[in-house]
């Protein structure tokens, strides 16, 4: 088992962090075609990557070690979350520690770290980015903590592994109102922790209506590298605990080399089409207003509370 | 040993009251913080050895006149103790810089030192009191040396004063119910000691022991500063000598937690599911209003002093969920729902003193608590700024901090609430679930604005611009503070054995939630678990990777130094900047209908043409809300009667005697008719 | 139909049905708010038929497809009728684009989706006696027929357009459908025939008064009609 496991946790962070770049790439891919462009090519987030990381980096006049430190934690924090999180494999050595709390803290973690940046820098749009963010990150805990709730009910845990396997075993869980609700008040939740459309749009140049962009304004070179590779990584890293929650299937519940390459290829699947959907859904989405997103994660707080009182009456629960 | 240990702390606490009052002004601060950090060893001693299982019980008959002292140690006073005892040490050390620095006036006055020890002493020994009598003179004793030290520094401002006074009212308004309901109890029970009362509950009526439990419920959560008994805690924190707040909020609050516990759980053997309710209410409540208004407040001070209202009513949450669960029969998750409650007593206390000593520092070398006005502190005093950093992860429950360990084991007990039936637990449970996810992540933004706002950045006024690192004993004793903070974060697993100890003094089975290095929570056939040590060392693997991977990269290896990005348009000056209040605005708008915020825009014309403005004056205030509506009315109501009153004192002696008269012939008359 | 699928059919048609009420709550265009009624009469129809497949009660069967027909097609046909009669002449009024949307309900969207995370939880422990009386599936559910009686009525009270109160009017009927065939698997036939038609013809009343509304004051704003007071 061990051999096995410990590849299968190398293997999550080795796919989902040389993924990353390219699921973003093949999102920008999609989104321009559908627009009528030819599209930059799915590696292009690759090569700018490689390029920007053999650049050297700035440190602009004031900031301070908060600044320098703030991406390296951002990539650090994920792909330790990646590392536990049952993408390809739930029987892994890590999966004890596994606990969906933490994971969802230590992406709040990044957060924290990259909003505490755009303060060090001192200007007006590294704060005012900072400070929505924050807000919105705020907002987003109720309806993250519920859904982990509504999840956590059937498994009777939080631990992840658990929860997917139950699922694999059982899959009339997924079907049942609570789960659907639960996925429907998660995808809100991903959409607004990555910063996509509607709650914030990745490819603006108008620093007054955005949220993410703007605390990482003052970063180049190397630092800029991990920053984008950080945001993609989360990215990849959310959309595959989607997928891990919500369509378990050809996740390895036991140790073996087969299914473990299969649920390789499966998670790739998985990732691309829900990178697909997301891409096409931005299309024809717009950004809403920074003072409207309280209304969508009210929403998608109700649909996690629903999710939890559904699971109580109607699968007879207590 | 426990013994031993209690007398010396009393022992040198005395000799520190009186060093207090003798000593001259240059040796009497050194030498009262040296036997203040005694007084705080020997009680932490006495509830580290409670905690290992030592229990005392003694009757000191000639202590306290008629009734007689009675005082008793077990695990729950233990962990109070303990946590008392290893704040008092390093706020002690702290406090002799501090003090210092004041010369002969404020914390370093006579009657300041003299009563620093005593007060310190009455937060070890108010968890010892075994029985009612011996609690409230102990208790009154406690506010009684607080409400002096926050009067400590009313010479230098006049806020004092009014701060001093409310806090003044309310603790006293909260002993009197106290005083009620334990008499009524006491009574009822037949006894006073907590071993007669603890034997005497189970034959009093339900409907008086509700009684008892509102009206004492009511005095604890408004000692331990919960929403809507908060308005003394904003108010008197700040205006305190920052050691004294610091004191206040890790130690004395608690002291609110552990007579609910002790009065709930413990004499009265929990109760119906409604007083549960009610307190899980009341926490959820507080633990929301009071982060809201940490995030809306800019004085350092006042945010911190919110955010204990906040994590009170968090640990409140805990211990309703117990008595909760308790009520319903789940008597291992009832455990585990206060142990996680006391661990975050624990938690609470290391971070929030840290929180406040670093304040403290702050102001000592600046004289700011305006978040608006400090700024670009973490270059001018990097040890404080980095304390403060270290302190704050705690407070915003986040891995690695230790903050995150006692909300996680709160938020698994309400999880694992859904085996208990009955439709009150499965309505309260996913609420008290999104309250505490929303307070955390409010708690988050809190944070980031005091520390990048107050130590990052670029300093936004002269005093902040030319601070200097505070003294080493400031920094000695925040160092303490950081270590302890760090030893729960990374092995809270070593209070395993003392917190299933102390849960079990309340009546519950252990939980067995803490083993090890880790945190297993292990009921029925659910399990859930969490490695802190593991979680940092993986964190700390992949930081030292992700950042070496640009350098490995990078064909310089030098950073190049820039301008930051200005649009074009020249340099960023200071007053650009993100302030405190303009971060908190987009949280302000989104709670507009729960903060409901003054604003007051004046516009002055021009003298020859109304249409030409000379001036616009824009304010906006976030009062308490709850301060404004409900203690507001009351107090007009309190004044008008008052005034009304006032018009039977008419001053004339005969008026007087005649009152004298009437009453001693109404109380005759009562008396003939009434026999 | 096995007992499992069955249960799991109808605790999705019962989300999706709770899960319409609730859009309609966040939603502020009007033409989407009927679009999302007319699919809850489609889950309100599915679950009518479900349980009538499970007992095997033919007529309950002819009920739900009624059901369907008419509040999955006719109801949401004249409702937006009278929506495109409001849109129809937007040049001519200046208000014409705030008449197609609930642009300021009198509590606003987020604390009214709070306020409907309460309801939910106030209809779940209210029914939790009566379910406790014949557990099966159906009567679990009941929570949910009764959630959409009080978000209905929430809207009811709370929108200010005339057409979203039409809608909130209509969500309070599905509820009580709901409800009642979940309780008591369905009632006569008669009974139902009735209601429906009670309901047509309120909705045609409505639906007159809304244009008349229109033409005397220019606004479907229900607040208007307080003038008529003075």
């Amino acid at each position: 088992m061990s051999t096995v496991g410990y590849a299968a946790v190398a293997g999550q962070i080795v796919v989902v962090g040389a993924g990353a770049p390219l699921l973003t790439g093949w999102m920008r891919q999609v989104r321009s075609r559908l627009e009528g462009r030819a599209g930059a090519g799915v590696l292009q987030p690759w090569r700018d990557i490689r390029k920007l990381l053999g650049k050297e980096a700035i440190t602009p006049a004031g900031t301070g070690p908060a600044f320098r430190i703030a991406p390296a934690l951002l990539v650090a924090t994920t792909v330790v979350a990646t590392a536990l999180v049952p993408l390809l494999s739930t029987d892994t050595p890590v999966s004890g520690h596994a606990d969906l709390i933490v994971v969802v803290a230590l992406i709040a973690l990044g957060t924290l770290a990259l909003a505490l940046a755009g303060l060090d820098t001192g200007t007006a749009f590294g704060g005012m980015s900072a400070s929505r963010e924050m807000t919105v990150a705020a907002l987003v805990e109720p309806t993250i903590l519920l859904a982990v709730f509504a999840l956590s009910i059937p498994a009777g845990t939080t631990n992840l592994p658990a929860i997917v396997t139950g699922a694999v075993e059982e899959p009339a869980r997924l079907a049942s109102p609570a789960g659907l609700l639960a996925t429907a008040a998660l995808a809100v939740a991903v959409l607004a922790e990555t910063g996509r459309i509607p709650v914030d749009n990745p490819s603006t140049h108008l620093e007054l209506t955005m949220i993410h962009e703007a605390m990482v304004l003052e970063y180049a070179g190397g630092d800029l590298a991990l920053v984008e590779l950080g945001a993609q990584l989360r990215l990849t890293l959310l959309l595959g605990l989607l997928s891990s929650l919500f369509a378990p299937w050809g996740i390895a519940t036991s140790a073996s080399w087969t299914t473990l390459a299969l649920a390789l290829v499966l998670f790739a699947a998985k990732v691309a089409l829900l990178g697909a959907v997301l891409a096409a859904a931005e299309v024809f989405w717009a950004k809403v207003r920074l003072f409207r997103v309280p209304e969508l994660l009210a929403g998608s707080f109700l649909l996690a509370l629903l999710a939890v009182t559904s699971s109580y009456f109607l699968s007879g629960g207590s | 040993m426990v013994p031993a240990a209690l007398a010396t702390a009393s022992g040198v606490g005395g000799a520190g009251a009186l060093a207090g009052l003798l000593l001259p002004c240059r040796l009497r601060v050194p030498v009262v913080g040296v036997l203040t950090a005694g007084v705080g060893a020997g009680g932490g001693t006495a509830g580290v050895a409670a905690l290992e299982g030592s229990r005392w019980a003694a009757a000191l008959p000639g202590l306290v006149p008629l009734a007689g002292a009675h005082v008793a140690v077990d695990a729950l006073a233990g962990v109070f103790m303990a946590v008392a005892g290893a704040v008092v040490v390093a706020v002690a050390v702290y406090g002799i810089g501090y003090a210092a620095g004041d010369g002969p006036h404020g914390l370093g006055s006579r009657t300041a030192q003299a009563v620093l020890p005593l007060f310190a002493l009455t937060l070890v020994l108010v968890p010892v009191a075994a029985s009612v009598s011996t609690f409230l003179v102990l208790w009154e004793l406690m506010a009684l040396g607080s409400l002096l030290l926050v009067l400590a520094e009313h010479r230098e401002r006049a806020s004092v004063w009014q701060a001093g006074v409310w806090y003044a009212v309310m603790t006293h308004l909260g002993l009197m119910l106290l005083l009620a309901g334990f008499a009524l109890f006491a009574a009822q029970a037949g006894g006073e000691t907590f071993a007669a009362l603890r034997a005497g509950a189970q034959g009093v009526s339900p409907a008086l022991r509700g009684l008892v439990f509102v009206l004492v419920a009511a005095a604890f959560a408004s000692k331990a500063g919960t929403v809507p008994l908060h308005a003394w805690l904003p108010r008197a924190h700040p205006e305190a000598p920052s050691p004294v707040s610091a004191l206040m909020s890790a130690a004395m609050v608690n002291l609110g937690v552990y007579g609910l516990v002790r009065t709930g759980l413990d004499l009265l053997g929990g109760g119906p599911a409604w007083w549960w309710l009610g307190v899980m209410a009341v926490g959820g409540v507080s633990a929301v209003y009071g982060i809201l208004q940490a995030a809306m407040a800019a004085d350092l001070k006042r945010l911190l002093a919110y955010s204990t209202s906040e994590n009170m009513g968090l640990v409140i949450v805990g211990v309703g969920a117990s008595g909760l669960f308790a009520a319903y029969g789940d008597r291992p998750l009832a455990a585990l729902a206060l142990a996680a409650a006391l661990l975050h007593v624990v938690n609470h206390a290391a971070f929030k003193a840290l929180l406040f000593c670093a304040a403290g520092s702050v102001l000592r070398a600046t004289g700011l608590r305006d978040l608006d006005r400090l700024g670009g502190l973490r270059s001018r005093m990097p040890a404080t700024a980095g304390l403060f950093a270290l302190a704050a992860l705690g407070a915003v429950a986040l891995p690695p901090g230790n903050g995150f360990i006692s909300e996680w084991l709160l938020l698994q007990s309400l999880i694992h609430g859904f085996q208990v039936p009955g439709v009150a637990v499965a309505v309260v449970l996913p609420l008290s679930v999104a309250l505490i996810a929303l307070s955390a992540g409010i708690a988050a933004a809190v944070f980031v604005k005091a520390l990048g706002v107050g130590f990052f950045s670029r300093p936004r006024s002269e005093q902040a611009a030319t601070a200097g690192e505070a003294p080493a004993p400031m920094l000695a004793g925040m160092g303490l503070l950081a270590v302890l903070c760090a030893a729960l974060a990374l092995v809270p697993g070593l209070l395993g054995d003392g917190l299933d100890r102390a849960v079990g003094a309340a009546g519950l089975p252990g939980s067995g939630a803490l083993t090890g290095g880790g945190l297993r929570v292990r009921l029925a056939d659910v399990s859930a678990s969490l490695s802190p040590l593991w979680v940092v060392a993986a964190l700390t693997v992949a930081l030292a990777l992700a950042a070496g991977l640009p350098r490995l990269c990078a064909r310089r290896r030098r950073r190049a130094g820039a301008r930051l990005w200005d649009c074009g348009g020249g340099a960023p000056t200071p007053r650009m900047a993100y302030t405190a209040t303009s971060f908190a605005e987009p949280l302000q708008r989104v709670f507009d209908d729960v903060l409901a915020p003054e604003q007051d825009v004046n516009v002055t014309p021009v003298r020859e043409s109304a249409y030409l403005v000379e001036r616009v004056r824009f304010q906006r205030r976030v009062p308490d809300r709850i301060e404004h509506r409900l203690y507001e009315p009351v107090l007009r109501a309190l004044a008008g009667t008052g005034q009304a009153v006032r018009r039977l004192a008419g001053g004339s002696v005969h008026l007087y005697l005649g009152y004298g008269f009437a009453g001693l012939v109404v109380l005759l008359l009562a008396l003939t008719v009434g026999w | 139909m096995s007992d499992s699928l069955y249960t799991q059919l109808l605790d999705v048609t019962c989300g999706a049905f709770l899960l319409a009420a609730v859009i309609v709550l966040w939603r502020r265009e009007l033409a989407a708010i009927v679009r999302v009624f007319a699919l809850q009469g489609v889950a309100l129809a599915a679950l009518a038929v479900l349980l009538g497949a499970h007992e095997e009660r033919w007529d309950l069967i002819g009920v739900g497809i009624g059901i369907g027909a008419l509040r999955a097609g006719a109801l949401p046909y004249l409702v937006r009728r009278a929506l495109a009669a409001l849109t129809e002449d937007r040049q001519g009024y200046a208000t014409g684009g705030t008449e197609t949307r609930e642009t300021q309900p009198l509590v606003n969207v987020a604390a009214s989706l709070l306020t409907a995370a309460l309801l939910t939880l106030l209809a779940y422990a209210v029914s939790r006696p009566l379910t406790d009386l014949e557990p099966t599936p159906a009567t679990r559910a009941l929570p949910v027929g009764l959630a959409v009686v009080l978000i209905g009525f929430f809207v009811l009270v709370t929108r200010r357009r005339a057409l979203a109160q039409v809608v909130g009017f209509l969500l309070l009927d599905n509820g009580i459908t709901a409800t009642a065939f979940l309780a008591t698997s369905g009632v006569p036939l008669i009974v139902e025939l009735g209601v429906s038609f009670d309901v047509l013809l309120a909705v045609l009343v409505l639906q007159i008064l809304t244009t008349r509304m229109r033409e005397a004051f220019g606004t479907t704003d229900i607040d208007d009609l307080r003038e008529l007071h003075d």
